[in-house]
């Protein structure tokens, strides 16, 4: 076993922030167990150690009978550089161990922008980029993540994907590689294996079908299920949520203790991924996230906790959650905070509990600038909601509010663009009113706009995403209806949105393009200052593939999609029903408010949502 | 504040691996420790509450200190036994407490008070490397006055004043150590690899510095040294 500190240390006085090769920290474990996890995460130190799946997987896989679980990052620019140039591969934290050396390498798949980093950190690791070039002796290569739900443009480089919720499944995933380890099965017995895993996905046993150049669905070899099933945790409650997590030295970007509090979410708005495949709705009772909110804080000792979830306003005991835990706080300069708001009058309320003396700012996301089209969306957010939510944030003395619009949805108009700069200079009127005349030329309404990107399993992945030229037409047709005063107007970079589009809903052709990219240079494109859209634009030039065929084309509803063979629970028929719904704007009620949907999670998954109250809308 | 509060002192060591911890991410990770420890911290009032703390002068990122200081405010009086063995329980083992004691309120502050600095500065190289370095310290002090670029600034230092004691430099095997005696001056202080990288230079010295370390920090008053515990 080598340990390669001796030969890393010498690199350090030559990088930027060193801290985040150091391991030490507090709640780091280290154990030495005969089966090791390499947990990856595909981008720098403080993105990842940010990242709360990462930790309830190092939980996890820490909790398991004889097993080590050793976080990686992919090191910064200058740190590789030093390491090919020192000949050091790519290590894990805790025990400096060659990545190489491990029996299972899990890599996040977190964000579609990170992919060509799973390519650096393979390469580091000297462990061959694809699957089908592994020998016996390489490390299992296992993704998960958000991005998991359409494994295809990633594929190629992985063993085995787990589609779904990793808690249960981690166990599962271990023990049958532990088994095949033991009968001394060959790689390809292996990975057998671990096809009759629940939810876990083998890109290797699935071979896309092609009939006149057209993409027909996958064909699944060696009695692989023609579908994979998403893993779901029924119950949140029954297990803990990991409360000795590891504490950065480091400042990280959310630098708090997260305690999840619930999972799914109902609201069915139509372009959001998350709100599509992590149905259903899980609570955490007020009993459990206070206790864990309380412990994370003692084991930690961390100054803020952060009450985490798709919409954790929804939770239907949170205001008792919040009253028992800022009473516990009291007088420690101890906070809780909470990532999102809804549009409404408990979330001013909630935000005055919170914040204490402090009014920094409050962030609400109307998404669109008419009701139309915010009845297509489904995003059942009214103006006088809105504006009714936004009066009494500055009556409460609030002086700044961050709007989020997207522009490119299905059936936008100019009138709907147009609309978006009506609603902020309508928000910035009914906010002047309240607001007493000496502080008025404190107020800043920031409007933040980003291109709609259709997502697979959702009501939109049959919908074309607009072409860049178009993107630009009509941020100038926003900017035309945006007022000036006290308003400032920033963009989601449009090619980046354009990319996004293209490596979410590509198939397995797109491993290419990634492969290229990266062979070109790509790194950390997840990075404003590092993004080069030339470097993708030559990608797609080597290897011959069209992206805005991807990107910008509408499918036909019939068609074959190159995730048919993974299921988020979600109906292909309820998306449809959805899809007309939404070109009809008929809004759908949330299923935790009201009725059934028959979205037809609770039935192919034999889960149901759990709410620890009643909801109030 | 009108409320009673203990000043504890704590010195601390940022050693082995932690020595790569800038200034920051020290306060924040001794913050975190007092938090673990459970000690009844006093909080600042105001708009943005905080734990009320005060640390002495900051070292570099790569830099190690063996005996650093902070004092730490408490609410109500722990015996320092137990304070010390609830933060080092709380704590890192490269950035741990070494000892604790209480002090008057009417103590001036760390910042003020802590103006000698000893440094270990190890080199690779042996006794042709002692030799090279001692006579080049000699020249330099010399010449009374040593200029610094830092971060595209320059620094022009008083040696007379900067260096109350002439560097000793000793070798074992194939490693030199220096031992600096460095005033902090109220516009910055000499940084121990600065002057030692002149003395390279100046004697045209092959040498590469391995390690830097605050060995001590001592407060100065009428021309004497103590302990700040």
């Amino acid at each position: 076993m080598s340990d390669l500190w001796s030969r890393i240390e010498p690199l350090l006085a030559g990088v930027e922030r060193p801290v985040r090769y150091i391991d030490s920290e507090w709640g780091a474990s280290h154990t030495d167990a005969s089966y090791r996890v390499a947990l990856v995460y595909p981008d720098v130190y403080e993105i990842g150690m940010a990242n709360q799946a990462l930790q309830i997987l190092y939980g996890r896989f820490g909790a398991l009978e004889d097993v080590t679980p050793e976080r990686v990052f992919v090191p910064w620019k200058d740190m590789a550089d030093a390491m090919r140039a020192a000949d050091v591969p790519l290590f894990t934290l805790e025990s400096c161990r060659p990545v190489a050396e491990c029996d299972l390498v899990g890599i996040t798949l977190p964000y579609e922008l990170t992919y060509q980093n799973i390519l650096e950190a393979l390469d580091l690791a000297r462990v061959p980029l694809r699957a089908s070039e592994r020998s016996d002796s390489d490390p299992l290569v296992v993704g998960g993540g958000p991005c998991a739900f359409n494994p295809e443009p990633v594929a190629p480089f992985f063993d085995a994907i787990l589609i779904g919720d990793g808690e249960d499944a981690v166990a599962d995933i271990v023990a049958a590689h532990r088994s095949a380890k033991a009968r001394g099965a060959s790689r390809a017995e292996t990975l057998l294996a671990l096809a009759r895993v629940p939810g876990v996905y083998v890109p290797s046993l699935y071979e896309p079908r092609m009939e006149d150049g057209e993409f027909r669905g996958m064909t699944a070899l060696q009695g692989a299920p023609t579908i994979v099933r998403k893993r779901v945790l029924p119950d949140l409650d029954a297990y803990r949520a990991p409360v000795c997590t590891v504490v950065p030295f480091m400042d990280v970007v959310h630098d708090r203790v997260g305690v999840e509090v619930l999972r799914g979410c109902a609201r069915g708005c139509r372009f959001c991924q998350a709100g599509m495949v992590y149905r259903p709705v899980r609570e955490r009772s007020a009993d459990s996230i206070v206790r864990d909110a309380t412990a994370a804080l003692q084991c930690t000792g961390y100054d803020d906790v952060s009450l985490t979830s798709l919409s954790t306003a929804d939770h239907s005991q949170l205001e008792e959650v919040l009253r028992r835990l800022t009473r516990r706080l009291e007088g420690t300069g101890v906070t809780v905070s909470l990532p999102s708001l809804r549009v409404d009058a408990f979330s001013v309320q909630v935000a005055r509990l919170l914040g204490g003396g402090k009014k920094t700012g409050l962030t609400f996301a109307p998404e669109a600038g008419t009701q139309r089209l915010r009845d297509v969306i489904n995003k059942n957010v009214t103006e006088e909601d809105l504006l009714r939510t936004v009066t009494q944030a500055f009556s409460a003395g609030w002086r700044r509010v961050k709007l989020y619009f997207m522009i490119g949805l299905p059936t936008e108009t100019d009138e709907d663009i147009a609309g978006i700069g009506e609603l902020v200079g309508r928000v910035f009127r009914a906010a002047r009113e309240v607001t007493p005349p000496g502080e008025r030329g404190g107020m800043r309404v920031a409007v933040s706009v980003s291109t709609f990107v259709p997502k697979a399993h959702t009501p939109f992945q049959w919908e074309a995403q607009i072409p860049l030229e178009e993107v630009r037409r009509r941020q100038s047709v926003l900017r035309d209806s945006m007022p000036k005063k006290g308003v400032d107007l920033s963009y989601h970079d449009s090619d980046v949105s354009f990319l996004e589009g293209v490596l979410s809903r590509g198939g397995r052709e797109i491993a290419d393009v990634i492969e290229a990219a990266w062979r070109g240079g790509a790194r950390f494109d997840a990075w404003t200052e590092e993004f080069r859209p030339s470097r993708w634009a030559l990608a797609f030039e080597q290897t011959g593939i069209d992206p805005t065929s991807i990107a910008n084309r509408s499918r036909r509803v019939d068609e074959a999609l190159p995730w048919d063979h993974i299921s988020a629970g979600v109906s292909r028929a309820y998306l449809r029903i959805e899809r007309d719904n939404a070109l009809a704007a008929q809004t759908t009620a949330d299923c935790t408010f009201d009725g059934c949907t028959g979205c037809g999670v609770c039935g192919s998954s034999l889960v149901a949502n759990i709410l620890a109250g009643e909801r109030r809308g | 504040m009108g409320e009673t509060t203990f000043r504890l002192r704590v010195r601390y060591r940022k050693a082995d691996r932690l020595r790569y911890l800038s200034h920051l991410e020290v306060v924040h990770s001794c913050e975190r420790a007092a938090r673990r420890a459970g000690l009844p911290y006093a909080v600042t009032q105001g708009f943005s509450p905080h734990m009320k703390l005060a640390f002495g002068p900051a070292l570099p990122v790569g830099t190690a200190g063996l005996g650093e200081y902070l004092d730490l405010w408490l609410r109500s009086y722990v015996p320092s036994e137990d304070a010390f063995e609830a933060l080092r329980g709380a704590s890192a083992a490269g950035l741990a407490p070494v000892m604790v004691k209480y002090v008057a309120e009417r103590e001036p502050s760390l910042g003020s008070v802590l103006s000698i600095a000893k440094y270990e500065v190890v080199l690779e190289g042996g006794e042709a490397l002692q030799e090279g370095l001692t006579s080049s310290f000699s020249a330099i002090i010399a010449e009374g006055v040593l200029a610094v670029d830092h971060k595209g600034k320059q620094k022009v230092f008083e040696l007379a004043s900067t260096l109350p004691k002439e560097p000793d430099v000793s070798t074992s095997g194939e490693r030199t150590t220096v031992g600096l005696t460095v005033r902090i001056g109220e516009r910055g202080s000499l940084r121990p690899e600065a002057l030692v990288t002149a003395a390279l230079t100046r004697g045209a010295l092959d040498g590469r510095i391995a390690s830097v370390t605050r060995t001590e920090l001592l407060v100065e008053e009428d021309g004497s040294w103590r302990d700040p515990l």
